[in-house]
């Protein structure tokens, strides 16, 4: 197998992917809003507090998450993954195939129940399993893990550490 | 053959676990309402001490090592048996440790780092001063390549050139460096306990307020004095004695005045060098290194911090070039677009710490003169310049470089080869002046304290143009190694074919 068949220009996010996120930050909120809303009730017989405070951070939440989204890209170069991200702030992140010390797919719960798997990619820098891919079907997750293997075993890396 | 630790060892364990046992008493004893009978107590010391000491006995007669051609192998375990072997190849850094107690016994602690985790992958606690050198040099040995001296016949120890001897001048200056302010923590710890009694001993002033006002800034004082002297202290000891040697391929050092450090830090390993200087420091003219290894980093709390403890900034350079050969820097520095970001971050932090001082003067019985804060609204230029001004990074043939830091400047320096990932980010508030970090990460760089080589607020062109060049510079340092790698195989090859030494390894072994 050539490495041209192994690179691929950049790719974007399975659509879905939104879901996830606005259903985390739902479930983020509403940890957040019965922690501040309930010793509101109680001490202040505030009953509003509650639901502001979660309506407040899940409209955050969910907003970041859409725009999340649209700013996602990955591609598989022929040296490197090279990942652009970021709402608040925005980050490219460049990984040499060199570098990779292994890959994983992992499934969250919420992920499976939208049919939806990361890709985890670590290397032996300090910022490791900081390099992960979220939103894509599981296939994809499987044909990247792979692809990525493959690279990283073609790019005969001694001494990475 | 396999190896036991030293019989001694046994019984400074049992000694260091009674130790702690007997502190479990004191507590229990003073702690608990119900005193324990003198013979409970007596029953408990002898139970405890035989508990130990027996438990002891099985885990040194369970404890094996054995040194092989290329594995490090322990089998250990008392309870649940373990079976490990580290490759040599793998081993970063072999630290020899004895504190006070140890070294009148002759024992030594060895432990040998690898990549990758934060604990230390073996450790023997504990072996004989002799036996821990001989591991040392043997481990040294075998690493180098076990092929270059036929077996059989003693090790030749390459000969070590010394690099780096501390002076006592050297200490001196290292004394009044290191005063380490973050010691002052403890203020917050001990002044609540300290100031009542010191308020007391003044006399008969009522007010509990006016009584804080008069011994806190004594208290705190004479606390700052004592920190001083004791994070001075501790330096001199820690490095008292420092010596730096070079053989062959790798860096030892020996330090310590009470608990006694020495190591090896492979170069082959080397991840990065930082250069330290604090404020202090670069007024006298002097700096530190640490060689950075992905066994540890610099900073690391393990206390094998391996490096030059203080020494004249030009004499730690070239120390640095002979570890790492890097060129001359010259910095670049980030835009002035990036100093007006620390004059309005610092501006803020000001304003806020008026706005505290006025709402505690306001709304708590405790008066003063709140807008004294106001002092610190001009004071935020001049850190934002100094800050800025102590920013910079540089590409050189072979290295990234990169400096920031005012009060303890930091420079990195990596080598291309060296690089994991390369990562470029823009806050929101760096995207509004057009500006971004690049952050190039290696292995071993310690996590928690962050201190990867970044280049901070440099214009965003710039950043995504550095991505691609570091990246591009790894690639190229890469290709060089993997053909000097092919290089090297086929000398050794000829060599074999023609039967010169080294015909029993086999070429292709790697």
């Amino acid at each position: 197998m050539d490495v041209g068949d192994l690179v691929g220009p950049e790719r974007r996010l399975d659509p879905k992917v939104r879901y996830v996120w606005v259903l985390q930050a739902a479930i983020s909120s509403l940890i957040f809003g019965v922690m501040v809303g309930l010793p509101a009730f109680l001490v202040f017989e505030r009953p509003f507090v509650g639901p502001a405070v979660f309506f407040l951070v899940f409209t955050v939440g969910a907003t970041l998450a859409v725009f999340r989204y649209r700013r996602w890209s990955y591609q598989v170069r022929e040296d490197s993954l090279f990942l652009d991200r970021g709402v608040v702030t925005q980050t490219r992140t460049v990984v040499p195939y060199v570098r990779i010390q292994h890959v994983d797919a992992s499934r969250g719960p919420v992920e499976r129940a939208f049919g939806l798997a990361t890709a985890v990619v670590y290397t032996a820098g300090s910022r490791g399993a900081d390099v992960s891919i979220p939103g894509l079907t599981p296939e994809r997750a499987d044909d990247l893990q792979d692809r990525l293997k493959r690279l990283a075993i073609a790019a005969e890396g001694e001494d990475a550490v | 053959m396999s190896q036991r630790l030293a019989p001694l060892s046994v019984g400074y364990r049992a000694m260091e676990t009674a130790a702690r046992l007997g502190w479990i008493l004191i507590f229990v004893t003073f702690g608990s309402s119900q005193v324990l009978e003198a013979w409970q107590t007596g029953l408990l010391v002898v139970g405890g001490l035989l508990a130990a000491g027996l438990y002891q006995v099985v885990y040194w007669q369970r404890f094996e090592y054995e040194l092989t051609a290329d594995t490090f192998d322990i089998r250990s375990g008392v309870f649940s048996r373990r079976t490990r072997e580290i490759p040599l190849r793998r081993v970063q850094n072999v630290d020899l440790q004895r504190n006070v107690v140890q070294r009148a016994l002759g024992l030594t602690e060895v432990r040998l780092e690898t990549a990758g985790g934060s604990d230390t992958e073996a450790q023997l606690r504990f072996v004989t001063e002799t036996e821990a050198e001989q591991l040392r040099a043997e481990i040294s040995r075998l690493k180098r390549g076990a092929a270059e001296t036929p077996a059989g016949e003693p090790a030749t120890e390459p000969e070590a050139e010394l690099l780096f001897a501390v002076t006592p001048r050297e200490l001196f200056v290292l004394g009044i460096v290191s005063v380490d302010l973050r010691l002052l923590s403890l203020v917050t710890v001990v002044l609540p306990i300290l100031v009542p009694s010191v308020g007391a001993g003044m006399g008969p002033v009522q007010d509990p307020l006016v009584a804080f006002a008069l011994s806190a800034p004594m208290a705190a004082a004479v606390i700052i004095v004592v920190a001083a002297l004791i994070s001075g202290l501790y330096s001199v000891t820690n490095y008292w004695g420092f010596e730096l040697r070079r053989a062959e391929d790798e860096l030892r050092y020996d330090r310590g005045l009470f608990q006694r450090f020495s190591g090896t830090i492979p170069l082959a390993k080397v991840q990065a060098l930082s250069l330290t200087e604090n404020a202090l420091a670069r007024r006298l003219g002097y700096a530190s290194l640490s060689v950075e290894t992905a066994g540890y980093g610099p900073g690391d709390a393990s206390g094998s911090q391996s490096a030059v403890p203080i020494a004249e900034r030009d004499r730690v350079v070239s120390l640095a070039r002979s570890v790492e050969p890097f060129g001359p820097v010259e910095f670049e520095r980030p835009p002035k677009r990036a100093r007006l970001r620390y004059v309005v971050r610092y501006t803020v932090v000001a304003l806020f710490v008026v706005a505290a001082a006025y709402a505690a003067n306001r709304f708590t019985g405790f008066t003063f003169a709140w807008y004294v804060a106001f002092a610190l609204l001009p004071l935020a230029p001049v850190g934002a310049h100094l800050k800025w001004r102590n920013l910079g990074y540089a590409l050189l043939e072979d290295h990234f470089v990169a400096r920031g830091g005012f009060w303890s400047r930091e420079t990195r320096i990596v080598p291309y080869y060296r690089v994991q990932t390369v990562i470029e980010s823009a806050t929101v508030f760096q995207r509004r002046r057009d500006l971004a970090t690049l952050v190039v990460d290696t292995a071993g760089s310690g996590g928690l304290t962050g201190s990867d080589a970044r280049a901070l607020d440099i214009d965003a062109d710039r950043a995504a143009e550095l991505r691609d060049v570091v990246e591009e510079r790894l690639q190229r340092a890469l290709d060089d190694a993997r053909a000097e790698r092919r290089r090297r195989r086929l000398v050794e090859l000829q060599r074999t074919e023609t039967g010169g030494f080294g015909g029993d390894v086999s070429p292709t072994d790697d």
